[in-house]
């Protein structure tokens, strides 16, 4: 462990217990210190990370004779317009240009994507595989009639139709309760890989502890004496 | 009766805090005491297992890190074990960011692996290449899917990339593989771009994409997907080598009990006060 390493543990773990104390339910200067700290960091990354890109990207290209690229440069610049007032209408066309370009890529390809290869992937032989893969196939397409028919607005739902719909909504409220899980799962990973990070190598973890404790006990302490609210910023 | 509904009161108003208290208890205990419970491989690791394990010393992967540093924290068990398969493997990787944040794991990424890179001598410029951050949108997506050479000319520090293994990658078919590790930037570029032209892709996403990428590998684009950390954590123990992922199973093991014993003790609550008020 080298001066440096302990220092970036000690700010990391600090902070992050910082950021956590939002779960305290009430405003804090400690949760306003961290999100901060947090925004002006990722701004200057971002700003230099984009700035190396544009040259390695941009201006590398050009010197290479990739001439057009000066076009490109010219609409980036047109677009910094939008911080004045009275210039700021320049911005449009640039951006106008990237929605433009953004959309005519996506959309060619999308429907094949997301609609026509899905579709593909749901009309299978039913009967050939192992018992595992038939059993996988025959879900996958029931539920797609039985969800189908819920979304049928435009007739009566009458007899089978209307028990195939019943069947349909109660196959979405057991997709609700798996994505809900999964989501769950998700966010429970995101906590538990930055407590990961804090606790690796294991002479972090007095450092962990030492931030929880220091952290909610100046919580509970700004609190009891009423600073909590007096100290944080206004939004 | 009247001590039957106080207490189902006492459960149906919970302060929330408690129950923050009590999952980042049940949640970080096992990170500093580790209880190693067992863990099954599903099939869809088995399968992103095969796809990796077919590379060879003459393919060259497209490793794609696209995630902030905050997403990383799941999916890096993913990409740890990954990395350490393509390197075991001998084959060349290309690594390349879809975010500013993502500058700084590939450091950490090779300071963990340090020991396999140099005993299957693994070098910088032979055998994989940081290139930084080259993909922030869909175009670059595009335009590297048909010119590769058009989007990255540089490495990450600003060293030539010519003279290197990326000499052959011309197009997107020139890649044997796209491995991509994602919290949804940009991944479905990818699969617009390389995905539908025919390129080998397998995925590792986080868990609340799993539903969206799934369908993604029954229609064929994807050749695998490795679900979330879990995912992570099984691949660990197929190759033998146990990392962040087999030590955040404990967590989420009782991470998931707890919420179950939530949902019961809610359940309780709702049916045995707050619906007899409502009446």
């Amino acid at each position: 462990m080298t001066p440096l390493e302990l220092i970036i543990a000690i700010v990391a773990a600090f902070l992050s217990m910082c950021m956590f104390s939002t779960l305290y339910g009430k405003s804090s200067p400690l949760y306003a210190l961290a999100e901060e700290s947090y925004i002006g960091f990722a701004t200057g990354l971002t700003v230099v990370v984009n700035v190396l890109y544009i040259y390695r990207t941009g201006i590398l290209g050009i010197k290479a004779g990739n001439w057009v690229l000066i076009l490109g440069i010219i609409l980036g610049i047109m677009v910094l317009f939008r911080v004045h007032p009275k210039y700021d209408y320049i911005a449009r066309l640039p951006i106008a240009i990237a929605l433009g370009a953004q959309f005519g890529l996506a959309l060619r390809t999308t429907i094949f994507t997301s609609f026509l290869d899905q579709i593909r992937a749901t009309i299978v032989p039913l009967f050939s595989g192992d018992a595992q893969t038939i059993l996988y196939r025959w879900t996958i397409a029931l539920c797609v009639i039985f969800m189908l028919t819920f979304f049928l607005y435009t007739i009566e739902l009458k007899g089978p139709l209307k028990w195939s719909a019943t069947i349909g909504e109660y196959m979405m409220y057991i997709a609700f309760g798996a994505i809900f899980a999964q989501t769950f799962m998700g966010r429970l990973g995101l906590f538990v890989g930055t407590m990961q990070y804090l606790a690796t190598p294991p002479w972090k973890k007095p450092i962990l502890v030492a931030s929880m404790v220091i952290v909610l006990a100046l919580l509970i302490a700004l609190d009891k004496t009423g600073l909590l609210e007096r100290w944080t910023p206004e939004e | 009766m009247t001590e039957e509904r106080s207490l189902a009161r006492m459960l149906a108003e919970i302060d929330r805090r408690i129950i923050y208290l009590l999952l980042f208890i049940v949640v970080t205990l096992p990170i500093l005491r580790p209880v190693a419970m067992p863990l099954a491989v599903s099939p869809d690791t088995k399968q992103y297992y095969k796809v990796l394990d077919a590379l060879g010393p003459d393919d060259i992967v497209l490793f794609v890190l696209d995630t902030e540093f905050s997403g990383y924290m799941e999916i890096q068990s993913g990409v740890l074990a990954s990395a350490r398969m393509i390197i075991e493997r001998g084959a060349k990787m290309a690594i390349a960011c879809c975010h500013p944040e993502a500058t700084g794991i590939p450091p950490m990424m090779f300071s963990y692996l340090g020991d396999v890179m140099e005993k299957y001598d693994y070098e910088y410029g032979e055998d994989y290449v940081v290139l930084g951050y080259i993909f922030p949108n869909e175009a670059a997506v595009a335009s590297s899917a048909q010119d590769f050479h058009s989007i990255a000319r540089e490495d990450w520090q600003g060293r030539p990339i010519t003279g290197t293994f990326l000499d052959k990658i011309h197009t997107w078919e020139d890649w044997s593989l796209i491995a991509i590790f994602t919290t949804g930037i940009v991944s479905d570029a990818f699969i617009r771009h390389y995905g539908l032209r025919g390129a080998p892709m397998v995925v590792n996403c986080i868990g609340v994409m799993i539903p969206t990428q799934k369908p993604y590998v029954d229609t064929g684009i994807y050749d695998a997907l490795l679900p979330s950390m879990r995912g992570g954590a099984e691949l660990e123990k197929l190759i033998n080598a146990p990392g962040p992922g087999l030590a955040a199973m404990d967590c989420f093991t009782f991470g998931h009990y707890l919420v179950i014993i939530f949902i019961i003790i809610a359940n309780i609550g709702y049916f045995g006060y707050v619906r007899r008020v409502k009446r």
